[in-house]
């Protein structure tokens, strides 16, 4: 979804893809392990890797994970009064061996459901989730306002730069100190939303001129990647993850 | 930009209005039932590992809840707010994901979701927060939990809209430091049964210090979040003043929100 190539994980739905990330983080959340969740991680890394997402997602997830893990270590690595191994003290700080396999359980675990949502975003473009949305009778606004949102970014970024060429045209200088470069935020901040606003005018009376509020059913001219194979298998792939639930919380 | 329907389509039905109301209440009952059975009923002992059922009871019921929400109130909304919202999405993620990755206790992720709900009431609020989240959530899987935190900050900023506390301009911090208060009491319980901490590096920090305190994690969580959201909603209800206040008379009262309730001072009903 966030690069305009085309989707890498063969020619696997969408949904098919949505549905494996969704078992693959359920499933991990419940078992709860740490070595699950290395190993899951493990696996997913080879994958994606093998089918040249991996230089993509990788890096992107690093981004998350690395603060989230820092996090992690402050709150639970230093402190984690529970724990009763301890095995340094500094200060106030306790690093306790019960912290720091939290702070790893809890990382790992969310650093599965990072990895296998952002191979989802990778895989999808926004025109293939317009016409899945359009194909299960989602509302319409809904396929319009997500697939907007992932394509105006671009747009939004080229206007706040000309509002800043235009406003240093007219002699903006950003003052010293915190009163001067607020007010030169103020400078770019109300034309950009000003504009922003009025050509969200021009789209709606586009929109609607073109019968965007009707409730009739759309088509499409967009076919998404689909196989009656893929449909029994993600039929089959949540049936045994309701299973694997019952099974899991029953036996509990 | 001022219509409000469409002058050539059919109106919608009154079973129609009727399935969307249903929505909106059994999506407000999921959020609240998720939210109530979190704080009340699980236990504080994280010793053992944090209980997978009420991490993934708390993934699927505010996901449920947000789903129907969203469902519920997006077809209600008219086409001039609608294209407004993408907007707002990306003021959100991009102020969020930049402010995020510094040392700031702090998110100012919610500019675009307040401006939406003073313009166009709680009901667009509620469902540009939610949708912030989700659309978010393609770039940074963590944030999607908070999807439903995010849809109760959009509501709340357009009640306080709609009951005139935009009228004046002190008023607008207050609002918002209050609006952070129920924000950082609602999001606690799914910072801390999800990921067991926060996202943040200075919010950790924060957690930590309350950690060394002895106190359990929800609750160091939540002193964290009642110091960091009341404040960051009311920097970001303030700037919101400062730019409705600094968009021209003739564009903030394009909409029938804030003209019907006479939002902004000075800006007469028509």
């Amino acid at each position: 979804m966030v690069s305009a190539a085309p989707p890498r994980l063969g020619r696997l739905s969408p949904l098919t893809v949505l549905c494996a990330a969704v078992v693959i983080a359920v499933t991990t959340t419940a078992l709860n392990s740490w070595a699950v969740s290395a190993g899951v991680l493990l696996g997913l890394a080879v994958l994606l890797a093998s089918v040249g997402l991996g230089r993509k997602v990788l890096p992107a997830a690093a981004v998350i994970m690395v603060p989230f893990g820092l996090s992690l270590l402050l709150t639970h690595g230093l402190f984690f009064p529970e724990g009763r191994s301890v095995l340094w003290t500094f200060g106030p700080a306790r690093v306790t061996a019960e912290g720091l396999f939290f702070a790893a359980s809890m990382g790992l675990r969310t650093a599965v459901f990072v990895v296998v949502f952002l191979a989802f975003s990778f895989h999808v473009q926004p025109a293939d989730l317009m016409a899945l949305l359009t194909k299960y009778r989602t509302p319409p606004q809904l396929g319009f306002v997500l697939c907007s949102a992932l394509t105006i970014a671009p747009a939004i970024a080229a206007r706040a730069r000309r509002v800043a060429q235009a406003q240093q045209a007219r002699g903006l200088v950003t003052g010293s100190g915190l009163r001067g470069r607020l007010a030169a935020v103020r400078e770019q901040a109300v034309p950009l939303v000003l504009a922003l606003l009025h050509e969200a005018g021009s789209r709606a009376d586009s929109l609607e001129a073109r019968g965007f509020g009707g409730r009739s059913r759309r088509t499409s001219y967009r076919e998404v990647t689909d196989s009656r194979a893929q449909q029994v298998f993600r039929t089959m792939l949540l049936a045994a993850l309701l299973a694997f639930l019952v099974f899991w919380y029953g036996a509990r | 930009m001022s219509s409000s329907s469409s002058l050539t389509l059919p109106a919608p039905g009154q079973a129609d209005r009727r399935v969307r109301r249903l929505l909106e209440i059994l999506g407000a009952l999921a959020i609240a039932g998720t939210y109530l059975y979190l704080v009340l009923a699980q236990p504080a002992d994280i010793t053992n590992g944090l209980s997978s059922g009420s991490t993934l009871l708390a993934l699927s019921g505010f996901l449920l809840g947000v789903v129907l929400l969203i469902l519920g109130i997006l077809p209600t909304l008219p086409t001039s707010t609608l294209v407004l919202i993408p907007v707002a999405l990306v003021l959100n993620i991009v102020l969020g994901q930049f402010v995020g990755s510094t040392l700031v206790p702090f998110y100012l992720d919610a500019i675009g979701t307040v401006l939406i709900a003073v313009l166009a009431g709680p009901a667009a609020g509620a469902a540009t927060g939610a949708l912030s989240s989700i659309v978010w959530s393609l770039f940074n899987p963590t944030v999607l939990p908070f999807a439903a935190g995010a849809a109760l900050i959009g509501f709340l900023a357009g009640l306080a809209a709609r009951y005139g506390l935009f009228r004046r301009f002190y008023l607008a911090p207050v609002a918002g430091f209050v609006t952070g208060i129920f924000a950082g009491v609602f999001s606690a319980p799914i910072a801390a049964f999800v990921y067991g901490g926060t996202s943040g590096v200075a919010t950790g920090a924060i957690v930590g210090a309350f950690r060394a305190m002895g106190d359990s994690l929800l609750t160091a969580i939540t002193k964290q979040a009642l110091l960091s959201d009341p404040m960051d909603k009311a920097i970001v209800f303030t700037v919101v003043a400062v730019l409705v206040y600094a968009l021209p008379r003739r564009s903030t009262l394009r909409f029938p929100f804030v003209r019907r309730f006479r939002v902004l001072a000075g800006a007469k009903s028509s």
